[in-house]
């Protein structure tokens, strides 16, 4: 490596190369390994520099401080969320005004996980005052003994399945951040798991939240099922890839499918053999959560 | 920082409790105040909040991402206040000091001093110009062609010292950092 290469790699640890040489730069790291270890050498000395300035403790609270920033933010992001879901529900605007639909949707999906806020908790009071009529996503708490079921009203429900997607996300990651929030309370079964799922029976989408699912083997995974207490019918809702750990929230979809289900759909998680292909269209394996036995 | 990307929480303040001091220090050295300096932090790990999805783990480790997004918002900072870039005071040295004409506050002086010492320590076999260079490109928020007109040195002298003085801190340190 010449010396000219060895201090654009210096210079781009700190920060100093101009945008064109910093993105020039960037390409030739991707495609350039040897680089790429001399930026990590340069990079450690860089962290020592760094580490060996004369520590000072952060400002007590700093860290609260920051938190509730970010919790405004996911205010400020819901309460646009909701704008254009009210928008895509009032219909197109006057002709020649295109609806903006994508761009918010793109980055939204996952990358807008930091979401919702206080007026989640309201929305979770409130839910017991609001008429019948108010439309609702289904809260399901996957207990041991049968499923609970709450509703949450919501303002609106967007007609587009990928905006309810981010609706429901939205939701699923405040009450991620803030169980205490949930309009009901999962109860952990004898082995500590808990779940509950957040549903929209229109869309045939959701979220489902697990904590603390015996560890199975390297053979097994898990398995989200739904069944239909209206036609008792079963359908596989897929895979939590949980990997190593025992907690996570994911989402999941049904297949499509014109027939209705009941908004009232039981949720539970089966360990099911991870080398059966095709993978199985019934559960086989055993419930590990939600109700045990139909 | 995946897990942040997908707004996990937890790893956030994971990733704080790991780089808060660190970057606390810097920002303190950079700015030379503690409440311009909370200030910075915050907007700091607020912008790694909001980028976490944009980290590549192929164009920096995670502490050198937020090193680089901490020092940004140190410069936005600085030129929010509509303030010339402030030098860092080297310590008392071979190395005249005559260039830095900003006045400065004993005590972070005193501060700068210890950072140079604990540097020093690192760079032992370093000429104090050399080492001086150094410190500029860590501990201030000047370019490096700022640090050649401050130093009167061309800049392809002061890249060069930079190159070595990464190098240096790198092998004079056995372990990894903390």
């Amino acid at each position: 490596m010449n010396e000219s290469t060895e201090e654009l790699a210096a210079l781009y640890v700190l920060d100093q190369l101009e945008a064109a040489e910093r993105a020039a730069f960037e390409a030739r790291l991707l495609r350039e390994p040897a680089l790429a270890t001399l930026v990590q050498q340069f990079e450690t000395g860089l962290e020592h520099g760094v580490r060996a300035l004369p520590r000072r403790d952060v400002p007590a609270g700093a860290c609260d401080r920051i938190e509730q920033r970010l919790d405004a933010i996911s205010a400020g992001t819901l309460a646009r969320i909701e704008r254009r879901l009210d928008a895509l529900h009032a219909g197109p605007g006057p002709a020649g005004a295109a609806t903006p639909r994508v761009p918010w949707m793109a980055w939204a999906r996952w990358g807008i996980a930091a979401v919702i806020a206080v007026s989640l908790a309201t929305l979770a009071v409130q839910s017991v005052r609001r008429p019948a009529s108010a439309p609702s996503i289904v809260v399901v708490g996957l207990d041991q003994d049968q499923n609970h079921f709450a509703d949450l009203p919501v303002r609106s429900i967007a007609p587009d399945p990928d905006a309810r997607f981010i609706q429901l996300a939205s939701l699923a990651q405040k009450f991620w951040e803030h169980p205490s929030a949930l309009p009901l309370k999962p109860e952990p079964d004898a082995a500590g798991s808990t779940g509950y799922a957040l549903f929209d029976p229109g869309s045939r989408q959701g979220f489902i939240a697990v904590d603390h699912l015996p560890v199975v083997a390297a053979t097994q995974r898990y398995h989200l099922w739904l069944r239909d207490p209206a036609t008792n019918r079963i359908l596989n809702a897929g895979v939590l890839p949980l990997g190593e750990m025992n907690r996570g929230l994911f989402s999941f979809a049904l297949g499509s499918d014109d027939s209705p289900l009941s908004d009232r759909p039981e949720l539970f998680v089966t360990v099911e053999d991870r080398t059966l292909e095709p993978a199985p269209a019934q559960p086989h394996g055993k419930v590990v959560l939600g109700r045990e036995r139909f | 920082m995946a897990a942040m990307a997908a707004g996990d929480r937890p790893a956030f303040r994971q990733l704080y409790a790991r780089y808060s001091a660190a970057l606390f220090s810097l920002a303190l050295q950079l700015l030379g105040d503690t409440g311009a300096a909370e200030e910075a932090l915050q907007d700091a790990f607020v912008k790694i909040w909001l980028h976490a999805g944009d980290y590549d783990a192929r164009k920096a480790r995670p502490f050198t991402w937020a090193v680089t997004i901490l020092r940004r918002t140190c410069i936005d900072q600085l030129r929010r206040r509509r303030r010339q870039p402030e030098a860092v005071p080297l310590p008392p040295d071979e190395f005249a000091p005559r260039e830095f004409s900003q006045p400065e506050s004993a005590r972070r002086s005193a501060d700068v001093q210890e950072a140079a010492e604990l540097l020093r320590a690192g760079l032992a076999s370093f000429a104090p110009h050399q080492r001086a260079a150094l410190e500029l490109a860590l501990f201030s928020t000047l370019t490096h062609s700022e640090i050649a007109a401050h130093l009167s040195q061309p800049v392809g002298t002061i890249k060069s010292w930079i190159r070595r003085g990464l190098q240096e801190l790198r092998l004079n340190h056995d372990t990894p950092p903390p």
